[in-house]
């Protein structure tokens, strides 16, 4: 089991790491119009449409950033007004701890299951 | 045509006797079944070649102007065609397994027929209820609707049936695994049976996902090669599942532990081939793939799904026998317990992309909210267990069965590790990037590549194939974390004779010219990027189709040996100016070659065991 707790962890590490900041505006920018759908087309981001609600989407990202929020303030104001459904990378929350948490109980419950069978058989 | 539609029908009640009769009779019957669909098939591919309208599925898929080409991909370009396919696939596997499987037991052979009669029942009567290819428009109308234009496209064409002989390869192992637990028949000579099923599948499958892959790269215009699009990950389901029973059923055949799990594994397999079948046909996902919504046949599949379910499900619980004799020991050092770390992660992997695609779908009907589950959430969850599983995957082969008494080579496996932490710190030192994922996730994915490459120096050369697999796989992992970190890209509104600069390079918009197409009004703008070692003309397109009215954007696109250079254009609603990216992708051309490696690993294990015959 430590090597599991070891696993959960990094694990968290990793994630941490992960949100390591874009380095200027534009990769910002990027980085922003990527991770937001595009309501009215079928499955693109912001960043791969040319609709007019994408470009529009654009232009407003570049001045919110100008104003000097932050990526987190940026996603809050869009989530607000069109709902979490805009935003690709979903927040951990009381409706999505179970799309969150349920592949690593998995994970967890699979580890579980085989170092059992395997202890078992030793004896 | 409804006449074809009937002999359908007459068929399905044909077969239905089948499940008396167990005799020669079954060869006929199959083969019958198999000419039927290959008639209507082939009708209705000689409809769309004529531009017959009076077909519904005609008119709605085609017109006159389409080159022959497509007229003909049009055919399986649609819902009810590409059901027909289906189907056709379906006939075909089954009339090879008959002709392939004579020397088994012939009470499992019947019984195989038999599920697999379920399958194609259930598909005929979806076919014909809900989705009928042959429905009939009185006022025959004069000119079609057109095809999708972002189809009409040479690996898109060839797509849907290289993936379908994937996807129903999957339904002929479940009835063969049904069958064999039914009659008891679960042993290594089955093993060996459905290990060529598992392949030929396995093969198609990847074959498959890449040339939509392919397509997507270049057709849709984004420059990216995966997006986590529900439509993807329905394919990808099903891959990984395969991939684990490749790695389970060579566990089994040799050492026949894991019996129960290989079960399972191979009725998830088509389960989820049949899920993805639906999740796409009902049009619930919202996707840039979706071409058919229509509610009454997400019921129809669904219920077909949960009838499937609930058939194996009974009859795994009540006729497979656990073996009582526990003869087999396991060590901890050995290749079973390798397998099991691989089954192990790859069931992470194959939950994650699960969950992900069906988690939005439920919370919306629960409670109404919309969510939406990203590439972000894919890599948050992926990302930090594929490193362990690369590393894994590096020791794992090189274990022997049943027990590891003495790792010779631990030496190599050390210094490789040292090296390719080494070298991965540098690159990212050189490129000035850092992440603690990346890093580690390079070098092992880079440690995993010189693993495999060191593989192909060791004497024995038993399993070449497993080992082309592994290094494809390395060389495909190690190629999507360098795009993935090294691309580059800008993107700008640009006017004709403008220019702009991008890594000590100069883009400049020089003209543009319209040309008129066949079946479309082709816009051609023409760049030139300019380096300090040479000057590149790149001419980006922009096409407007007739028939439907349909503007798509074809990119450009230089491919090296080191990296692609992509480039393309968008209009700008009542501007005279033009949406230009442009992008630089290292390594572009090895995730196809990989995944080609990776396939002709899996053809390679097939020929090998034809040989062996």
């Amino acid at each position: 089991m430590k090597i599991l707790k070891f696993l959960f962890i990094l694990f968290f590490i990793f994630n941490i790491n992960n949100v390591a900041l874009a380095k200027s505006n534009d990769q910002l920018e990027l980085k922003i119009s990527k991770n937001l759908r595009c309501l009215i087309c079928q499955g693109q981001s912001i960043y791969d449409s040319q609709s007019d609600f994408a470009v529009s989407m654009k232009l407003l990202i570049n001045k919110k950033i100008n104003e000097g929020l932050n990526e987190k303030e940026i996603y809050d104001l869009l989530i607000e007004k069109y709902g979490e459904w805009i935003v690709y990378d979903t927040n951990l929350n009381k409706n999505t701890f179970i799309l969150w948490g349920l592949p690593v109980l998995l994970f967890l419950i699979g580890g579980a299951i085989i170092l059992k069978k395997l202890v078992f058989r030793k004896v | 045509m409804g006449l074809v539609s009937s002999i359908l029908i007459f068929t399905i009640s044909l077969k239905s006797y089948y499940l008396k009769v167990i005799d020669k009779r079954i060869f006929s019957l199959s083969f019958l079944q198999l000419f039927f669909v290959i008639i209507s098939f082939t009708s209705l591919v000689i409809c769309f070649v004529i531009s017959d309208f009076s077909n519904e599925t005609v008119f709605n898929n085609s017109h006159t102007n389409k080159p022959i080409f497509y007229k003909i991909s049009g055919t399986w370009g649609n819902h009810e065609g590409s059901l027909l396919l289906w189907l056709l696939v379906l006939t075909l596997f089954l009339f090879l397994f008959l002709l392939s499987s004579r020397g088994e037991p012939k009470q499992y052979r019947a019984l195989t027929l038999v599920f697999q009669q379920v399958i194609i029942i259930g598909f005929f009567s979806f076919v014909l209820f809900t989705s009928n290819p042959f429905n009939y428009l009185f006022p025959r109308p004069n000119e079609g609707l057109g095809l999708n234009p972002i189809l009409q496209d040479p690996a898109l064409a060839i797509h849907p049936p290289i993936l379908y002989v994937g996807y129903v390869g999957t339904s002929l192992i479940f009835s063969a695994t049904l069958a064999a637990v039914v009659e008891n028949y679960i042993s290594k000579d089955w093993a060996k049976n459905i290990k060529l099923w598992i392949l030929i599948s396995w093969v198609f499958l990847t074959i498959g996902i890449m040339l939509g892959s392919i397509w997507a790269y270049y057709e849709l215009g984004w420059g990216g090669f995966w997006f986590w699009d529900p439509v993807e990950n329905v394919s990808l389901m099903p891959w990984i599942c395969l991939t684990a029973l490749v790695h389970c059923i060579l566990v089994f055949e040799k050492r026949e532990i894991l019996k129960s799990w290989t079960i399972i594994l191979s009725i998830a397999t088509f389960t989820l081939s049949m899920c993805g079948t639906f999740l796409v046909r009902s049009g619930i996902l919202n996707s840039v793939h979706t071409f058919a919504n229509d509610p009454t046949r997400g019921v129809f599949i669904l219920s077909f799904l949960f009838l499937l379910i609930f058939l194996s499900l009974i009859i795994f619980f009540f006729f497979n026998k656990e073996d009582q004799k526990d003869n087999s020991k396991v060590y901890f050092l050995s290749k079973e317990v390798s397998v099991l770390i691989n089954n192990w992660f790859l069931m992470y992997f194959l939950s994650v992309v699960l969950i992900g695609t069906v988690y939005p779908i439920f919370l919306e009907v629960i409670s109404d909210n919309k969510i939406s589950v990203g590439p972000p959430f894919y890599n948050k969850l992926i990302m930090p267990l594929l490193i362990f599983f690369l590393v894994f995957m590096s020791i794992g082969p090189n274990f022997k069965w049943i027990r590891e008494t003495n790792i010779n080579n631990k030496f190599q496996l050390i210094t490789l590790f040292l090296v390719s932490l080494f070298l991965s710190y540098f690159l990212f030192y050189k490129f000035g990037q850092s992440s603690l994922t990346n890093i580690l996730l390079l070098s092992a994915s880079l440690y995993l590549f010189f693993v495999t490459i060191k593989d192909f120096f060791s004497k024995n050369l038993y399993n070449f194939s497993k080992k082309i697999a592994h290094f494809g796989f390395s060389l495909l992992i190690l190629s999507i974390v360098l795009n993935a970190i090294l691309s580059k890209e800008v993107t700008a509104n640009l006017r004709v004779g403008d220019k702009i600069d991008f890594e000590n390079a100069k883009i400049s918009f020089s003209s543009i010219k319209s040309i008129k197409k066949e079946n479309y009004q082709s816009i051609v703008g023409s760049f030139t990027i300019e380096d300090k070692r040479k000057i590149y003309e790149f001419n980006p397109e922009l096409r407007i189709y007739d028939q439907p009215i349909i503007i798509t954007s074809e990119a450009d696109i230089k491919v090296s040996l080191f990296e692609d250079k992509f480039l393309v254009m968008n209009t700008i609603k009542g501007e005279e100016y033009f949406n230009v990216r442009y992008q630089i992708k290292p390594f572009m051309i090895w995730i196809w070659i990989s995944t080609l490696l990776l396939a002709f690993g899996g053809f390679l294990s097939l020929y090998n065991r034809f040989h062996e015959k």
